[in-house]
């Protein structure tokens, strides 16, 4: 019981901690391949630090969706985040729902957040929407065939034993083809979800691209920190599960404090690396044009759904 | 030491990396991405058979993957770029089946090689098990992306694509050909690919176009 709320307690400071060097570190990288110094690794703490003491200025036609909002996106992120094994194959929530719950978790933000763009009532904000509401109806089908193709190989739809079982090399390794088709899918389907390049710039205030970033238009001050904050959240939960269901080799299996301290700073390593990957990724690629983000989307189901096919072809 | 199972594991794991490039060439629509892909595709491919060699002690297929990677992954490449450069083309635009249905039927052509291989997979190799159905995936992919596109250079690279589904399917099924054979193969695909590309430098000249639709206009 104690052990429980330890893991609590530790997985969320470890989540909200990591979560604005994430984005500080891919700003970095991006920053250094164009030939930029860029600012500190630590910005975002700072960012988020000045925002939180800053007085919100919230437009007068909006309800309370507008302002409850931020605190329901960063609670069901948060929640998301407790259900995936971060630097211990245990996860807190686990009695309380598996992957299932995780990626409806981190819908029922999407949703508020898409509510809270329109309340303002200004363009902007139902514009990017509406466009919100594509992309997520899109990768809706990419993300559950994958997580499913992941669930059948490990045998179960709980997190924390499907980790697990892969750390110890039980179960999952028999065939890598539908665990690789999977992993492709959940990689784009991230990038689609947190809005990272192909999909969404991150860093445009430019209307015809922005997606994310035209729904927050209207927040300021402590709404925008947590928006920002949950943003970062989003990414840094797809980043842990997709390090640690594809590579959960470090993480650890037991509560002993040599192999917590060892799982932690396996799983911080792993995470950079990803981070790094993606501020490489964003460098190379330009953003695509709306309409073909279908295109993406649709390798993604298909690669997914290959992984189903292939999982119950190879095990006949 | 590798043992089988981790062994025939790693294979599948080469060919799965094989049939994902071949799903990047389907879903993109510049052609010197394509390219790149495909270079990515044959180094893939070189690393499978390197691995096939290794853990059949088969030295033959050493040789083969050495060629993929000379001819496969940087020459042809070089000239497939050079045309691009001098046609002046920069993306597929001509299209007879847009990207979403291509990657739907691509699917479709997987399981479909998938069901008909099934029967015979229990009679081949341990090693190479399943890569025997995505070699016939990658063949019938590639043979796909020939029909569905209409520009010069990506018809080139699916036949490229298909020829490395074969490679893989001869070193799946029998552990590659005779080296004789492979030889030949190899000469066979260099020259094609040069054929192809003066070829189309000279539908550019007469065209102005690399759309090979206009062909179907030539008279006696």
């Amino acid at each position: 019981m104690l052990d429980a709320l330890v893991l609590i307690v530790m997985q969320t400071i470890v989540l909200l901690a990591v979560a604005p060097f994430i984005v500080g570190l891919i700003r970095k990288v991006k920053a250094r391949l164009q030939c930029r110094r860029g600012a500190s690794v630590f910005q975002p703490y700072a960012d988020l630090v000045k925002l939180l003491r800053k007085q919100p200025v919230i437009s007068s036609t909006t309800s309370w969706i507008f302002t409850a909002t931020p605190y329901i996106l960063f609670a069901s992120t948060l929640a998301a985040g407790l259900l995936v094994p971060v630097f211990i194959s245990r996860t807190p929530l686990s009695f309380a729902g598996n992957i299932i719950a995780l990626v409806y978790l981190l819908a029922l933000g999407t949703f508020f957040l898409m509510l809270a763009g329109l309340d303002a009532g200004s363009s902007f904000g139902g514009m990017g929407s509406s466009r919100e509401a594509i992309v997520a109806s899109l990768t809706e089908p990419g993300m559950m065939l994958s997580i499913f193709a992941i669930a059948l190989t490990a045998g179960s739809t709980n997190l924390s034993t499907i980790v697990h079982k892969t750390a110890l090399l039980e179960g999952i390794v028999t065939d890598p083809s539908p665990h690789l088709m999977a992993f492709a899918a959940l990689v784009i389907v991230a990038i689609a979800e947190t809005g990272r390049v192909p999909v969404d710039n991150p860093a445009t205030h430019l209307e015809l691209t922005m997606i994310h970033e035209a729904m927050i238009l209207e927040y300021s001050g402590r709404y925008l920190a947590l928006v920002e904050w949950a943003a970062g959240l989003k990414l840094l939960v797809f980043l842990t599960l997709i390090a640690n269901v594809s590579a959960p080799w470090g993480i650890a299996t037991n509560m002993e404090p040599a192999a917590l301290g060892i799982g932690l700073a396996a799983y911080l390593v792993k995470v950079s690396g990803l981070a790094v990957l993606i501020g490489i990724l964003e460098s190379m690629f330009a953003k695509l044009r709306l309409f073909r983000v279908t295109d993406l989307l649709g390798a993604a189901f298909i690669l997914a759904l290959l992984g189903l096919v292939f999982f119950y072809v190879l095990r006949g | 030491m590798i043992t089988p199972p981790i062994g025939s594991q790693l294979v599948d794991l080469g060919s799965a990396l094989l049939l994902l490039t071949c799903f990047g060439i389907v879903a993109q629509r510049r052609l010197s991405a394509c390219v790149d892909l495909f270079a990515l595709q044959s180094v893939f491919l070189a690393l499978t058979a390197t691995l096939v060699a290794f853990l059949t002690g088969i030295h033959h297929i050493y040789i083969a993957a050495a060629l993929t990677v000379l001819i496969k992954a940087i020459v042809i490449p070089r000239i497939l770029k050079k045309v691009i450069e001098r046609l002046n083309v920069k993306r597929e635009l001509v299209m007879n089946i847009n990207v979403p249905a291509s990657l739907l039927i691509c699917g479709a052509l997987v399981m479909v090689a998938f069901l008909i291989t099934q029967p015979i997979i229990p009679f081949g190799h341990l090693l190479t098990r399943d890569s025997l159905a995505i070699a016939l995936a990658i063949v019938l992919i590639g043979f796909f992306t020939m029909i569905a596109r209409q520009k010069a250079v990506t018809q080139m690279i699916a036949f490229l694509v298909m020829e490395n589904g074969l490679f893989l399917g001869a070193t799946a099924a029998t552990y590659g050909m005779p080296l004789i054979v492979e030889l030949g193969v190899f000469f066979d695909v260099l020259v094609a690919a040069l054929i192809a590309g003066i070829y189309t430098n000279r539908l550019q000249d007469a065209f102005d176009s690399v759309d090979t639709a206009h062909l179907s206009e030539l008279k006696e």
